[in-house]
């Protein structure tokens, strides 16, 4: 009830934006508000290389995080460690803003010696660290869900620990750390506050488009940071409408893909 | 692979640390209880306002919340069809995947500007309640499953009305878990900042507000305001402060919720 509401609403408020410009704008490459140029393709990108290279770094290291606690730390210590990843996972995004913008940012800055820190790395690597949580307590899940019996039958077999976990626990384990990986995207996709402070927010793809050291800016960010400025009614209103509308709908496409896999699994 | 693990491992307890670590130096009694009295932009120490702000805005998300989640979660076991109930699942797994800041942006439309709410503690906490919906339901659903149908077939055959039985079968057994959920909800709608950024809160100047249409002061758009603009480091000593403060209050409900769900047997 409340998602028809929602998106019914987005659509009608940024109808007037389509119904100017056709739909092509979404592929539009140029954002500038005063000359009526929305061209959601910046953004766009900036949102996909965010959660990608988000989703490159956190993916290791969670799931190979999740193969330590489940399979090789003892059991009185997982218990702590599932402990802090949950504390973590509870820690406020405007939290790990703040740790972007004073820790982040000025190391980036003396170590790659950029101009400015605020890139789509320093977004990416915040993001990872906030779905890293996700990533590790939901694969762990599954790696633990693996039936002791499969593990021990594999020693019968006289596999090794490597062999084993390569053919045996992580195949089965897949399906849960898809499922991981597809609710950490959406999570990674929708966060604000942190992206905001640290990717520069500037409306440009980067340059070449593979080059993560330079400001960019998300469908987020720019939602964030424009929302003040732009008055009710106007086609710049209606344009950042419209950003919410692609965020839920990729979220929504999302969710129905982890629901389909998850229901697999 | 443990070299890959090491920093999933470590980080989490650095960045803990960290924050508190800055937070030190400006956490004390007068930090707490202190209020911004609006002369130099928050300058002046003390988060009481921010604190008051937050409570409340989550507070009232979760209490308008929950009627609606009780009712969901009882219509889905007791009248859903089959059908419905698949239905309502994806709806509440679609609405648990969209970004808080879409509710936020259809906030500001409807509620501050279409219902003329202004920008006040009314509509964010409707805002924020919208977040935490899903939560809510997905937890008082999950809830509800585990109560062996036996109980209410006995129930049934008892000759109670669907009524009774969820009042006298179904909240006794429930309703610790279904505290646990309310606690978890608190948390989550305490560490939302996007939503209530354009619908809830102003800079400085409110510590009480007057009525459910005037802004609060919250701690998460403190820290977001701080971060942003302070140069001085005093500013970010209190951005600091205020993020530990956060930290603790999130996880205060966190661990409530974890405790209740050890008494509650699970």
């Amino acid at each position: 009830m409340t998602i028809v509401l929602v998106l019914g609403f987005l659509l009608y408020s940024s109808w007037p934006l389509i119904q100017q410009q056709g739909i092509a704008f979404i592929i539009g490459d140029e954002w500038y508000p005063f000359e009526s140029l929305y061209g959601m393709l910046p953004a766009l990108v900036g949102t996909v290389w965010a959660v990608v290279l988000a989703l490159l770094i956190a993916l290791p290291c969670g799931v190979a995080a999740a193969i330590f606690c489940a399979e090789l730390l003892p059991a009185h210590w997982r218990g702590s460690m599932r402990f802090s990843m949950e504390l973590m996972a509870g820690v406020p995004s405007v939290v790990y803003g703040l740790l972007g913008m004073w820790v982040l940012l000025p190391l980036l800055e003396s170590q790659l010696e950029l101009l400015t820190g605020r890139t789509l790395l320093a977004a990416g690597l915040l993001l990872a660290l906030m779905i890293l949580p996700t990533i590790m307590v939901l694969s762990e899940d599954a790696i633990r869900a693996v039936r002791q019996s499969q593990r021990e039958a594999a020693k019968n077999l006289g596999i090794g620990w490597d062999a084993t976990l390569w053919r045996v626990l992580l195949p089965q384990a897949w399906p849960g750390i898809r499922v991981a990986t597809l609710l950490a995207t959406g999570r990674a996709m929708g966060e604000t506050v942190a992206v905001m402070l640290v990717v520069g927010s500037i409306d440009r793809i980067p340059d070449p488009f593979y080059n993560f050291l330079q400001p960019a800016q998300t469908l987020t960010s720019r939602i964030g940071r424009e929302m003040a400025e732009a008055s009710i009614g106007s086609l710049h209103w209606a344009a950042l409408l419209f950003c919410g509308l692609l965020l839920a709908a990729i979220a929504m496409g999302l969710s129905l893909l982890t629901q389909r896999k998850g229901a697999a699994a | 692979m443990l070299l890959l693990a090491l920093p999933a491992l470590l980080i989490p307890t650095m960045v803990l640390c960290y924050i508190f670590w800055q937070a030190v130096p400006v956490l004390n009694w007068g930090f707490l209880s202190g209020t911004a009295d609006g002369v130099g932009f928050g300058v002046t120490e003390g988060i009481f306002s921010q604190l008051v702000g937050s409570l409340l805005l989550a507070t009232m998300a979760c209490l308008i919340a929950i009627p609606f989640a009780l009712g969901t979660a009882l219509y889905y076991r007791t009248f859903a069809t089959p059908g419905q109930q698949r239905l309502m699942n994806a709806m509440f797994n679609m609405l648990q995947g969209i970004p808080p800041i879409v509710f936020g942006l259809c906030g500001l439309v409807v509620l501050v500007n279409l219902f003329a709410w202004g920008v006040s503690l009314l509509s964010g906490a409707v805002v924020l309640a919208v977040v935490v919906l899903p939560l809510l339901v997905l937890n008082t659903l999950v809830t509800l499953e585990r109560i062996p149908n036996e109980y209410s077939e006995a129930g049934s055959a008892l000759g109670l009305t669907k009524g009774a039985i969820i009042l006298r079968l179904w909240l006794p057994r429930s309703w610790l878990q279904l505290l646990t959920g309310l606690l978890l909800a608190m948390a989550r709608a305490l560490s939302e900042t996007a939503p209530i950024m354009f619908t809830a809160t102003v800079f400085s100047g409110v510590v009480w507000p007057d009525s459910i249409f005037s802004p609060v002061t919250t701690l998460q758009t403190h820290i977001f305001y701080l971060a942003q603009e302070g140069n001085d480091p005093l500013l970010i000593s209190i951005a600091w402060g205020s993020a530990a403060v956060l930290v603790l209050l999130v996880a205060f409900f966190g661990l409530l919720a974890r405790l209740l769900q050890k008494l509650g047997g699970n």
